[in-house]
Order: C-alpha cells, then structure tokens, then sequence
C-alpha cells in the first residue's frame, strides 16, 4: 500500500510537471513576453518608506498592544517576571477550576513548574511521548499555554512559530489560551515581523506561522458577535518585563 | 480668451434656466460664454450601453464645437466626465485621439471653474433656505470634483446645509440603467429622497441634471414639495 | 424568496429580492455595518490613497510577471513537501481533488472558506463519491444546510435570520435549539469539533501565496481555517493561480488592505502562513499536503489591457459594501458565485461566452463607488462598460436597444436635426402632458413613471433662448478682474506646453 501511495504521487509528480510547463508558458504567451527565468525588479516590495520608519517607544507599544487586544474581547496583564506569570496562571486554573492543562515543551515554561503547582489540574507537554495522538490532548484541555515568538503592538498579534517542542494545537483547540509575551519581542509594525521570514528564507521557516490577534469570533449570525466559534474564546497576552 | 458653453442635451432640452443662471453668474466676472450650436450629446447614454460608435457620432460634434475654445464649461459633472472617457473611445483614430486629449484638458465643470480657474468661492449671495446636498458620483468620483462645490455653498449667507444622510450614494439614474433596471434603480431613487426627506431641507441642491431630475421625478410622484435646483440656480438666484 | 435560482434573469431574480422585506433590511444593515467599520479603519490607519497605491502596484506587478514567480512559487511548495497540481478548469480540479480523497481513504472533507471551491461545486462531487463534505466557516455552515450559495463573500449567510438558522440547526441537531446566536454558535463549535477531529482530509482556500517562500496565506476569524489545516492527516488547499504574492514584506500591504477593507479589522483574529506539511518531527499539521492552482478562465484576462487588473483582486468584499444596487437586491440575485460588481464583472471575464451573457453587466448604474471602495484599485465601473460593448460588437446586444442606440446617433450626431426632435417633442408631448408634468405608464416611460413622474419640454430650449441672452448679457458685460485674467493665459499656456512635452490631456481633475 505504501509504496503504491508513494507511486501514485510520483505519477502526480510527474504529470504536474508537464502541465506546469504549459501553464508557465501559456502564461508568458498572453503577457506577451517570453517566459521569464530572472528576478524582475520589484521597486514596489513592501510597505511604503514612510510606513517603514515608524516606530513607537516601549512604553507606547505595550500601550496600543493592550489598547488592541482589549478592544477585539481578549485579556491582558503585565507582569513584573515569570513568578508572577506563574502564580497568574495558578489563580486562573483554580478560578476556572482547569481539569487539563497542555502546555508547549520549553525550558522557560519548564522553570515555571505548573505541573506541581497546579494541583487540581493535570498538565500535559506537548509531543514528550510518541505514543500520544498530541491532537487529541490538545483538543480536551481547559488551557493552552505558549510563549509568543513575537508580537505586533499596532495590530495588536502575537506570533507563534511550529516546531516539534511546539504544537499548532496548544494555540488552537483549548478553551482558553495563555500567552506568555516577553516585552522585548513586541514590535510596532506586521513588517518588523514579517520581514524576518524573508531573512530567514524559505528552509528556516516552519510549518506553521499563526499570527493571532484575540479570541475566536464570528459575526455569521444577524451580525451578532459571537466569541470562541472554533477557537479558543477566552485568550490572555500577558506581557512579561 | 474662448470660454465656450457646453450646455448639455438635457440642460438644452429640459432645464434651459440652469444654462441660463450659469451664463448670467459668470458674466458677473466677466466671463463672456460662447455658445457654439453644432453641440448635441456627449454620447454617454450610448457609450455606457456598449455603443461606441454611435457614441462616436455623438461626441465628434462635441469635438467640433470646441475644438478653438481654451475653456469649456459645462453645468454637469458627469457630461464632463463622459469627455474624460473620449481618448478611450477614440484609441484607435490618433488624429481623434489628439483632440480628444485636447478637449479633456480644457474641460471643467462649472464649479471646479469657479473654484479653481476663477478662484471664486463667495459669489456674494444669500440664501436663507435650508438646504441639502447631493454629492452627484461622475463629478466626485471621475473628476474628483468634492471641495469646490461645499466651498461654494459654505459661503452663502443665511444658508443652513443639513448634511445629507448617504449623501455619496448613487441615486439610481445610470442612465439607460433607470430604464432597464426599472425597479432597481426604482428603490435606489426612494431610498435617496426618504434621506433628503429626512433632512427636512426646503432645497435640494446639486451639479447633475440628470440625477435631479431623478429625485425630483421621485419627489413630484411622492407629492413632496422640496425644491430641487443645480447649485448655478441657487447661487444665481441668491446674487439677483 | 431570493436565494431562488431558477430565475433565469437578474432582473427577475432582482425583482423576487426587492420584494423581500427582511432581505433588503439585512443586506442594508450588513453592508452599512461593514462599509462604516471599514471606513473608520482606513481613517484612523491613515494616508490610505497611498496603500491602496501600493496595494495596486505590487498586484500589477505579480501579475505582470506571473509566469516568473507562480513558476518560483511551484519550485518552493515543491521543495517544502507540497505536492503541487494543476487545473486548467473545474473539471480538472474535481478530478484531482477525487482521486487524492479516494487514496487518502477518505470518509470526510472538513473544508474552510473558498470561494475558488465554490466556483468548482465541489461538495456535490464529493459526495457523489460518497465522502461527506462539511463546510466549517459558520456562515458557510448555515448555508450548506439550506442547500444554497453564498450571498456575500465575506459574511456568506447575510441573507438567513436567527429563526431560519435556529430551524437548520435544530434539524441537525435532533432537538430544538433556541434562536439566540451564543446557543446557535455554541451547538456550531461542539458539532464541527467532532467533525475536524475525524476528518481524514481538511480542505482551504488560500488569500496569498508567498513566491520566494512557497508559503500559502489563510485570514480568518474563526479558527476553522488553522483546524483544516491542523488536525486532519490531509490538507488540499485550491488556489486561484492569481494568488501570488512575491515576498513576505509585501503581505504586509495586503494585511493592511484586506481585513480593513472586508471588515474594519486592523487584523483578523488569524493570519496563518503554511509552509509546506509538518515536518518529520511536529506532532500535528497535515502528514500530506497538495496545492491545486486552478485557472478557470483567469488566464483569459492575462494580456487584455481591459480586463488584467481583475485579477489584482483580493476578495475583501468591500466593493459590494459600498454598491447601492448589491444594497437593494442582495447576492442571489447576481446568479453565481460571486456577486456584487466584482461579480458582475468576474462571471461574464472568467466564462467567454459572450452569447449567452446573461444582463449582469447591466445591473449597475456606473456609480464608480466599487471603484472607490476597492483597496487594489481595480475601475470595475469602467469594465462593465467594457463588457457591455463587447456583447454588443459581438452581434448579441439587444435588438430593439440597437434601434434606439442607431436613432440616437442619427439625431445627436446633427445638432439641427436635434432642434427639429425637440421641437416635435414639444408639440407631441401635449397629448400627454398633464399640469407640467407627463405621469403616463404607457410605452417607454412606464419604468420611469412607475417611481417618478417626467417633466414636460419648455416652451424654449437653451438653443432657441440663446441670441437674446447672448446680446443682452454682451451689452452690460464688465471687464474681468486682471488676477482672474492672468490665470486663465497661465493655465493656457501651461498646457500648451504640456501638449508640446506631450504629456497629453490631464491638465486637471
């Protein structure tokens, strides 16, 4: 079965090349032109130059971070150090009485210790056992919790990057979501963040970039705004000095 | 100096007092309008339903009528900017092509003259009416002609503007559209005079016959007494 | 009701939706909703003719060099692990999307918000293969059940009340839900949980797709989009081949154009960059991956001057906010996939069948407010016009309307014989002029009169009165002020010179 899976794809493969051939040269013939292997010059890349030189204080960025996030229906605290995120996430558990708890695989959510602070809740870490389906684990907890890769005070997002120690679904299918922001990560501008996929270039990249700006909505009813459609309803940015 | 009237098919026909209150107010400066009768139609009703030439039949007498004048002046936004869609229609006839450029760049609605070729935005009238306004889409959209009539209209004396709810909203004349699009363009019109009624305005005052016309129709059928003029009338009648 | 496609005419079909009192209401308080969230968007981010400048020349120049970097995007999906097909037509891509279901063994497809999936009718061929087909976005949702098509492109089931919601859902349910939109969304979260967790293939759409990077972007605001392409093993995401985009910083502008033009948004709640299946490592994303890009008559536009620009389009739904025709007859009425002017000109552009064109071109009043509205830029009330002559220079416009037009032109291209009409008008118009005023409903004017009544011809056209105001006006004439004078010989000869540099025509305005 696999290698018969393996051939059908190859064949795919194999036909999809020829037929990109056609299309790329279809295309050059109604543009008019003959197809085009170089890099053309774009003078028009980006942002406009003004955009591009924008940028707000710290303090001014934490200020529209919040003033964004509050306003789309999430929560924000800003919090002294990691103990403090800690003893926050604590009290949210007890106060919503969390019965699981999936937390991302890395060494700053490690040194918090939830997993014997949180004593009526059960904590998982992401991908720590192959013979886990992590989907599953993800999608019955109470709370997500991640660390932001970055974040974007003027739209007021944060950014989460895939990889093995850090699951798509931890951001994605618990009811409520906690994200840890250190401040030196929040920017002003999407460029500032965008610009380092660029940089980073096409073999670096992830497979997942999400950049999320609030709770689930949806307004598909009357134009009645629901929050927490598919993803998580409840969502907490805490900025981290 | 040739300043030249182009007075539109429907302002000739039907609302020969709004060419007239124009020509009066600008002879107020010295303004001394020719009037070359070999003008007919811009040709949009044609253009816009996707008959070019006969449209082209139409506009060559515009060409002609205008074509030694350094300045024509008209009391329509959209017949203006029917004149900005003559080099697209004559793309193929470069000797066209070149005055229909030629025309494009000479031609001015009546208040983008006023306001930036005459530098005119009091005309020293006064008006002591409750008005409203609306925005006709060619003359803003096309032209982008937007300041000049509010700066006219500011400076009337005793003149209340009440602004006008969706005032930039089409009022559903689109020319033949209102005749094929019958109810449609039906509904568009209702909406538009329940916000002029809304208003409570005494006049409706705006740059296109065409659309006044429409919202007139529509007041008239609705037995509403609201006075519809073009802003030339108005300001005519507040300097008399 | 309006969703009705039976209708075989916009006007039919526009008439049923005027008829509809809750239709009319709830398409005029959604897109008043949408078009004052966008405008308060836009003012508050600022210089917004300078984005949507920019927004307009990084499409024009994707587009112009399509074959360059869709050609780069293919090679860098490729390289990510993406298996990469092509469709020329719909029935390329129902075929392979059918055949990666059936070897994905799959029983059912979770699918996010496409418009291109729409355009393929996709559902019904999958379930003709016996795989359930379920759209998750909740509008998407609510209209699959209704068995209808979308009537908005971005809040797709505009035209369904809480009641008639409550109704579909309850059915589905098994028990009666509530008509209260928290109850609603809620049964909507529990059921479609189910549903991604047993899916084998999630199914997108795709706003962007990163050249440089083979990335594929997805905006939303509900989540579904990020758990198609998280939790099923498969992900086939279908993707207009206009898509493109070159680089990462240039989905900045697009980030800054779409959610304010389509919601007022600064962001949606999600903007998710996918690069390829989840590598050998990751615990979740798709174990396989396959991008269909699909042409369907788009390839049609390339080169043709009058019509490339359509594909600059981003699908933000701004141009049916601002429509006052879309105001008033809704989406159904458009008879496709996608309505509004945007509609009105992609359905005629994608299928070259000038013949059978239904009147959709004719059902805008060429207000220019898409044109206005539209963050790319695209003269949408120019391209109407477009189409409009080119059904009529193909030989299929209207046979009545080309008598009229060929009378228009023998009249309007005399000016003497124009005098002459007007001065038969005058005396013809007496047998129906009534206190002013013409009210008839009989013959051409019944439209008109149906809502308005027609002013009658004065006794003396602007022609007629001309020679007596021309000499008395000429007799009492003042002397220019010099300032006045001075600027008008400036301008002159300013475009004199301007002629010379050949510059051309827009002296102003």
């Amino acid at each position: 079965m696999a290698d018969t899976h393996k051939q059908w794809l190859e064949e795919l493969e194999a036909e999809s090349k020829v037929k990109q051939e056609q299309f790329m040269n279809d295309i050059a013939s109604k543009l008019r032109h003959p197809r085009m292997y170089d890099k053309p010059n774009h003078p028009f890349r980006g942002a406009p130059d003004f955009w591009n030189a924008f940028e707000w204080s710290e303090e001014e960025r934490i200020q529209a971070f919040t003033d964004n996030f509050l306003s789309v229906g999430g929560h924000v605290a800003r919090l002294g150090s990691m103990d403090e995120v800690k003893s926050f996430i604590v009290q949210k558990a007890e106060e919503m009485s969390a019965k699981y708890v999936i937390r991302q695989n890395q060494p700053e959510l490690d040194a918090l210790g939830l997993e014997s602070a949180l004593t009526g809740s059960s904590v998982s870490v992401w991908n720590t056992d192959d013979e886990q389906y992590w989907r599953a684990r993800a999608a019955e907890a109470d709370f997500g919790i991640v660390i932001a890769d970055h974040a974007v005070a003027y739209t007021g997002s944060v950014t989460v990057l895939s990889a093995p120690n850090k699951g798509r679904s931890v951001s994605l299918l618990p009811t409520v979501l906690i994200i840890i922001i250190p401040i030196e990560r929040l920017k002003t501008r999407l460029g500032e963040v965008l610009v380092t996929f660029d940089e980073a270039g096409r073999e670096q990249l992830p497979a997942g970039i999400h950049f999320i700006s609030g709770p689930s909505r949806s307004s598909d009813i009357e134009n009645d705004l629901t929050i927490g459609v598919h993803g998580p309803g409840i969502v907490y940015a805490l900025l981290v000095e | 100096m040739k300043v030249s009237l182009f007075i539109t098919c429907l302002s000739d026909a039907l609302y020969p007092r709004v060419g007239e209150a124009m020509v009066r107010l600008l002879a107020k400066y010295g303004v001394s309008l020719q009037f070359p009768t070999v003008q007919t139609c811009c040709g949009q009703p044609a253009f816009n339903s996707g008959y070019w030439k006969e449209a082209r039949e139409s506009a060559k007498t515009i060409l002609d009528a205008f074509e030694d004048s350094d300045f024509v002046i008209s009391p329509s936004g959209s017949c203006t900017g029917m004149i900005h869609h003559y080099p697209k229609l004559f793309e193929d006839d470069p000797i066209m092509l070149e005055r229909a450029n030629r025309l494009q760049s000479k031609s001015f609605e009546f208040t983008q003259f006023m306001v930036q070729v005459l530098g005119v935005t009091d005309v020293g009238a006064s008006f002591p009416h409750k008005v409203t306004y609306h925005p006709s889409c060619h003359g803003s959209r096309i032209l982008g002609v937007k300041a000049e009539p509010l700066a006219l209209i500011q400076k009337v004396k005793g003149l209340e503007l009440v602004p006008l709810p969706f005032a930039e909203d089409c009022c559903g004349f689109g020319g033949t559209f209102a005749v094929k699009m019958a109810d449609i363009s039906g509904a568009m019109v209702t909406e538009k005079v329940d916000h002029v009624l809304e208003t409570e305005a005494e006049v409706l005052v705006g740059l296109d016959m065409a659309c006044l016309l429409n919202i007139a129709g529509n007041l008239r059928y609705r037995n509403e007494p609201v006075r519809v003029m073009h802003l030339a009338e108005l300001l005519y009648e507040g300097v008399k | 009701m309006a969703g009705a496609k039976t209708e075989a005419t916009v006007k039919a079909r526009a008439d049923l939706a005027l008829n509809d009192e809750f239709l009319r209401k709830a398409v005029r308080f959604t897109t008043e909703r949408l078009r004052n969230g966008k405008k308060k968007a836009t003012d508050e981010h600022g210089n917004w003719e300078d984005w949507r400048e920019r927004g307009k020349q990084i499409r024009l120049h994707t587009i112009a060099h399509l074959d360059y970097y869709l050609n780069l995007f293919v090679n860098n999906a490729r390289a990510n692990g993406v298996h990469v097909h092509f469709a020329t037509n719909t029935e390329e891509a129902v075929k392979l999307t059918l055949d990666i279901a059936e070897h994905a063994g799959a029983k059912s497809v979770v699918k996010s918000k496409s418009m291109v999936s729409e355009e393929l009718h996709l559902n019904h061929a999958l379930e003709s293969i016996g795989v359930e087909a379920v759209e998750t976005d909740l509008g998407e949702y609510i209209i699959q059940l209704a068995g209808e098509m979308p009537s908005h492109i971005v809040i797709p089931a505009i035209h369904k009340n809480r009641y008639q919601i409550a109704d579909l859902l309850s059915k589905e349910a098994g028990y009666t839900l509530p008509p209260d939109t928290t109850a609603l969304a809620g049964f909507v979260r529990k059921k479609l949980r189910e549903k991604f967790l047993d899916a084998e293939i999630g199914m997108t759409g795709c706003n962007f797709a990163i050249a440089e990077t083979g990335s594929m972007v997805l905006f939303e605001n509900e989540g579904n989009a990020r758990m198609v392409s998280t939790v099923p093993k498969t992900q086939i995401t279908l993707m207009g081949m206009e898509r493109i985009i070159p680089s990462w910083s240039d989905l900045e502008v697009m980030a800054t154009l779409l959610p304010r033009s389509a919601t007022g948004q600064k962001l949606t709640m999600y903007m998710s960059g996918i690069t390829g299946p989840r590598r050998s490592a990751d615990a979740d994303g798709p174990d396989e991956m396959h991008i269909i890009i699909i042409d369907n008559g788009r390839s049609l536009q390339l080169g043709d001057p009058e019509f490339q620009e359509l594909l600059n389009c981003i699908r933000c739904g701004a141009c049916l906010n601002a429509c006052p025709v879309y105001r008033h007859i809704g989406g159904h009425a458009y008879g496709s996939t996608y309505s509004g002017p945007i509609g009105a000109v992609l359905t005629p552009s994608l299928n070259k069948n000038i013949a059978e064109w239904d009147d959709i071109a004719n059902a805008s009043s060429l207000c220019g407010a898409c044109y206005e509205a539209c963050p790319v830029k695209i003269p949408l009330h120019d391209m109407l016009v477009y189409l409009r002559r080119r059904k009529v220079e193909s030989g299929n416009g209207s046979k009545m309307e080309s008598i009229g037009m060929q009378g228009f032109a023998t009249i309007m291209g005399n000016s003497s014989r124009l005098g002459g009409v007007l001065r038969l008008g005058k005396l013809g118009q007496k047998l129906v002029v009534r206190s002013g005023v013409i009210k008839t409903k009989l013959g051409p004017l019944k439209g008109w009169n149906t809502y308005r009544v027609t002013p009658s011809l004065p006794k003396e056209s602007f022609r007629d009165r001309w020679d007596t105001l021309d000499q008395e006006l000429k007799q009492g004439l003042k002397q220019m002020e010099p300032s006045m004078q001075n600027r008008m010989e400036e301008l002159v000869r300013k475009r004199e010179l301007d002629e010379k540099q050949g510059k051309g025509g827009h002296g102003h305005g």
